[in-house]
């Protein structure tokens, strides 16, 4: 009865289901999530160099008005006359250790004075950077050179920046003031600016030539490189490339730019690597606990199911002593599970009311053909003891009218279907002691009880159809003598009644015609319904066997429990 | 029915997601604030007051503040105090340093020392000065014997007839000395119009080699042309040449910038330097011990050449050399 069904499990369904589902959801917030971040990220690395860069330019462009502001003051000085020039600008570098230098040139180039706290410059003066004559008589206006190294001390090279200014014609007097002022306070600003852990700042001109790089060392050994031309070629603001992010900021008043450069890898990927293993971490997680509930949940489901679909396999499988537990779990199951149970309880119900039924059918049939057994029977019988008065056989009559008294009394038995096998067997004999009188002693009987069996109850007549189908169709056609022998006997649990005869016999058709068809064609009753009751009271496993063979005889075996209580069958 | 199943299955499968949303965001911001803690690496060299070796600490500051690395640094007084040195090794590896940042005095003598540090798992990197340890990963410095060859070079080229040639060297055991005074004497005795007149080895400390100097230029008037291979004994050598007033007569060849080797180019005294790189070294030396401790020394090279050049009178005060001899971030007075 076992099916094997075809559909994929609802465990199976629910879970792949919910994987997919939630992992494709999942790929998509973790991937939109993680761009939305990278490029927050980036953003705010941009952000940040933007900020450093910014703040390096202000300090630059501080830096450069303030040596603007020491100029004019040394401008001013340079219209004194020789003496208090020398004290001004004395009291000027003294307030300004910053200024190394203060040079003044005649108008062919030549050094004329030199203004520095505490030192001399030195006799021979090789190369002097402080000063371009080519450049300072190109330019009208004040001009601002790169930083360099001041070369006019000996044993004291710091860098500056010089300013070189034209002075107005005086006589006999200087044709350009210079200031050098030292650089070193911008060169170790820029060189402690850092963005993130490896970024940096660095000064160049507008043609993309370095004025200031921290790594200056680095860049002049050839083993680090800045594309400064494709730089200069860019406009104010932050580039981000796959590695590195660019941010240029010019420095107000001057054609110095501020290069900030930090490194994507850092600020940005460091972050979002992070972020991915994180994600990836839970979702995982997710995806786990999800695949976790989803499993449980159609356990939830599914094992109900499972039971509910097992009872009915078992209530198919024997609807009769199929008891149902009601399943648990969800109210859904549950409903169901109680709409079975209903259903199982009214289907039994129906299966007890079509038997009982069947049972009083059987009853009031027998009843109804009990009430009418055999007119024929009764108008011969009646009619051999008319005849055996008018021959004055007053005794074989009165014996006669006994036998059929009893008979009656038998069959009616106050209208039980069980009776004592005593009783039965009794009625057996009345009914054959009267049929022999009326075959005129035609056949002869016999009786093998064993007495352990009288106890016992079975359905009241059960032999008397079948001695009847003896006598009509076996003995009445033979020539010989018939006999017919009745015994009853106990096996294991069950009574077994055997009639036999020596009449003609049957072939197989015909005893499947017996055992099939109601006694149509006459009254009284017929050996299906006797089958038909045994089996209705006992089960399928009692009834008729009937073992024939023609010219031979007939045997006919009647099984059926052993009943010592008539009442439990009755009230069936 | 159908529905109802479905239902809290999504509903926990939402409510899941989202919690792992929020924590994702608090954790994005958590994440910038974890610090992994700095790996420490020792820097060694023979000397802390030459302002060679302080152009090595400011390249190496750099390096190690680009790679938040904790650096210390550390070297003996006298630049013959190898065993200084080795104390100093162990006691790196004592403090816990991973990686030590090595210039050797001795290129035999600290090899031990060398041998046994990086027997306790620490890596080595040799910069300058090599030591004869199979334990180093890489060594970053001048190709000696190339600035060796190129000190006999700048003076067959700027000085014509026969060269006699005195040469003002440091402690034999020393790799990069030796290794410069191998480049130097092969490059004269291929020119043919060479000759080594005489080979001191003097302390590396300006006051000694300076009188060392003066006694080889006293013994040997016929000198002609003066090497001193590092930077102490070059300005020592070029006092003397001051002192003896024999500027003119003798063409000096010294190694590594310092304001009197610099004051001497200009007056006279010293006519052509040998300029290594120092900050290079210094920068280079901790990248690679960054390296070496992340993981990355596969690529490393076994050598580095850090670029060398010659300053003579001429290109001094040229925009390159300017970067090249004189440091920003300090005040030479």
């Amino acid at each position: 009865m076992k099916r094997s069904a075809g559909g994929p499990r609802t465990t199976t369904i629910l879970v792949a289901m919910v994987a997919g589902v939630v992992s494709m959801i999942l790929c998509c917030c973790i991937l939109l999530f993680l761009n939305r971040y990278r490029s927050a990220m980036v953003q705010s690395a941009r952000t940040t160099s933007a900020q450093a860069v910014s703040q390096v330019s202000s300090t630059v462009g501080n830096y450069l008005r303030d040596m603007e502001q020491a100029m004019q003051l040394v401008e001013q000085s340079m219209s004194e006359s020789p003496d208090s020039r020398d004290r001004l600008l004395s009291t000027f570098l003294t307030f300004r250790p910053d200024v190394v230098a203060v040079t003044s040139y005649s108008p062919e180039g030549a050094l004329l004075d030199c203004w520095s706290l505490g030192r001399e410059p030195k006799e021979h003066i090789l190369q002097n950077l402080s000063f371009d004559l080519h450049r300072a008589r190109a330019s009208a206006a004040p001009y601002m050179a790169s930083p360099h190294v001041v070369t006019l001390f000996e044993s004291y090279y710091p860098w500056v920046v010089t300013m070189t200014k034209p002075l107005p014609e005086q006589g006999g007097g200087a044709a350009w003031v210079s200031l050098d002022l030292s650089f070193s306070s911008i060169s170790s600003y820029i060189s402690n600016v850092s963005i993130g852990q490896r970024g940096y700042c660095f000064l160049m001109d507008r043609s993309g030539s370095i004025v200031y790089h921290p790594q200056q060392q680095l860049l002049y050994a050839g083993l680090k490189t800045e594309d400064t031309p494709a730089l200069a070629g860019l406009a104010d603001g932050a580039y981000a490339d796959d590695t590195v992010i660019y941010c240029l900021t010019s420095v107000p008043d001057s054609d110095w730019r501020v290069v900030g450069v930090s490194y994507v890898d850092e600020l940005v990927n460091r972050n979002v690597r992070e972020m991915i293993r994180l994600s990836l971490w839970l979702a995982a997680l997710v995806l786990g606990a999800a695949l976790l509930s989803s499993w449980l949940l159609s356990l939830l489901l599914s094992r109900p199911l499972r039971g509910l679909a097992a009872a009915m396999e078992r209530f198919e499988a024997d609807a009769d002593h199929f008891t149902y537990r009601p399943a648990g779990g969800t109210r859904e199951v549950q409903e169901l599970s109680s709409s079975f149970g209903h259903m199982v309880l009214r289907i039994q119900q129906l299966m007890s009311t079509v038997r009982q039924e069947e049972v009083n059918l059987r009853k009031t049939e027998l009843k109804a053909l009990q009430a009418q057994i055999n007119p024929h029977f009764l108008y011969n019988t009646l009619d051999s003891i008319a005849w055996m008065c008018e021959q004055g056989r007053s005794a074989d009559a009165v014996k006669m009218i006994h036998a059929l008294a009893r008979l009656f009394r038998i069959s009616i038995s106050q209208g039980h279907e069980l009776i004592p096998i005593a009783k039965e067997i009794e009625h057996a004999e009345n009914y054959l002691e009267i049929q022999k009188y009326r075959y005129k002693n035609q056949f002869t009987y016999t009786f093998d009880v064993d007495p352990g069996c009288l106890g016992y109850c079975c359905n009241k007549i059960t032999l008397q159809p079948i001695l009847e189908n003896a006598i009509m169709h076996g003995l009445d056609l033979l020539v010989d003598e018939g006999r017919i022998h009745v015994r009853v006997t106990q096996e294991g649990d069950d009574i077994l009644f055997c009639v036999e005869d020596n009449g003609v016999g049957m072939s197989a058709e015909q005893v499947a015609a017996i055992l099939a068809q109601d006694a149509q064609d006459r009254t009284g009753i017929g050996i299906k319904n006797v089958n038909d009751r045994l089996q209705i009271y006992f089960g399928r496993q009692y009834g008729l066997r009937i073992v024939s063979e023609l010219d031979v005889g007939t045997r006919v075996e009647i099984r059926m429990p052993k009943i010592e209580e008539a009442g439990d069958y009755e009230a069936k | 029915m159908r529905r109802n199943k479905d239902v809290p299955g999504r509903r926990v499968g939402a409510l899941t997601l989202w919690a792992a949303l929020a924590l994702c965001l608090l954790c994005g911001c958590g994440a910038d604030m974890d610090g992994t803690p700095r790996r420490a690496v020792s820097l060694i060299v023979k000397s802390t007051d030459s302002e060679f070796f302080l152009s090595v600490f400011a390249g190496a500051r750099a390096a190690a503040t680009e790679y938040n690395l904790d650096l210390t640094i550390s070297g003996p007084k006298t630049e013959e105090d190898y065993e200084t040195q080795n104390q100093m090794i162990a006691e790196a590896v004592e403090a816990g340093a991973e990686a030590i940042v090595f210039s050797a005095i001795d290129y035999e003598r600290n090899a031990a020392a060398v041998d046994a540090a990086a027997q306790s798992g620490v890596h080595i990197v040799s910069i300058d000065s090599g030591v004869g340890s199979s334990q180093v990963s890489t060594y970053i410095g001048t190709d000696n014997y190339a600035a060796g060859r190129m000190a006999a070079q700048a003076a067959l080229e700027r000085v014509e007839g026969p060269l006699y040639v005195g040469v003002i060297n440091y402690d034999e055991g020393t790799a990069n000395g030796q290794e410069r005074e191998r480049g130097a004497a092969e490059a004269l005795a291929e020119s043919g119009r060479a000759e080594i007149t005489a080979i001191v080895n003097t302390l590396v400390e300006a006051g000694h080699a300076r009188a060392d100097a003066a006694s080889l230029l006293r013994t040997h008037p016929e000198i002609n042309v003066l090497m001193a291979f590092n930077e102490p004994t070059s300005v020592g050598a070029a006092q003397a040449v001051h002192a003896l007033g024999r500027s003119h007569a003798v063409f000096f060849v010294g190694f590594d910038s310092n304001v009197v080797t610099i004051d001497g180019l200009q007056d006279g005294c010293v006519d052509a330097l040998i300029v290594q790189n120092p900050y290079a070294m210094g920068y280079l030396g901790v990248e690679s011990a960054y390296k070496l401790l992340a993981g990355q020394g596969g690529g490393l090279a076994a050598v580095v050449d850090t670029s060398t050049r010659i300053v003579d009178r001429e290109n001094l005060f040229t925009m390159d050399s300017q970067k090249a001899l004189f440091a920003f971030d300090r005040d030479q007075s």
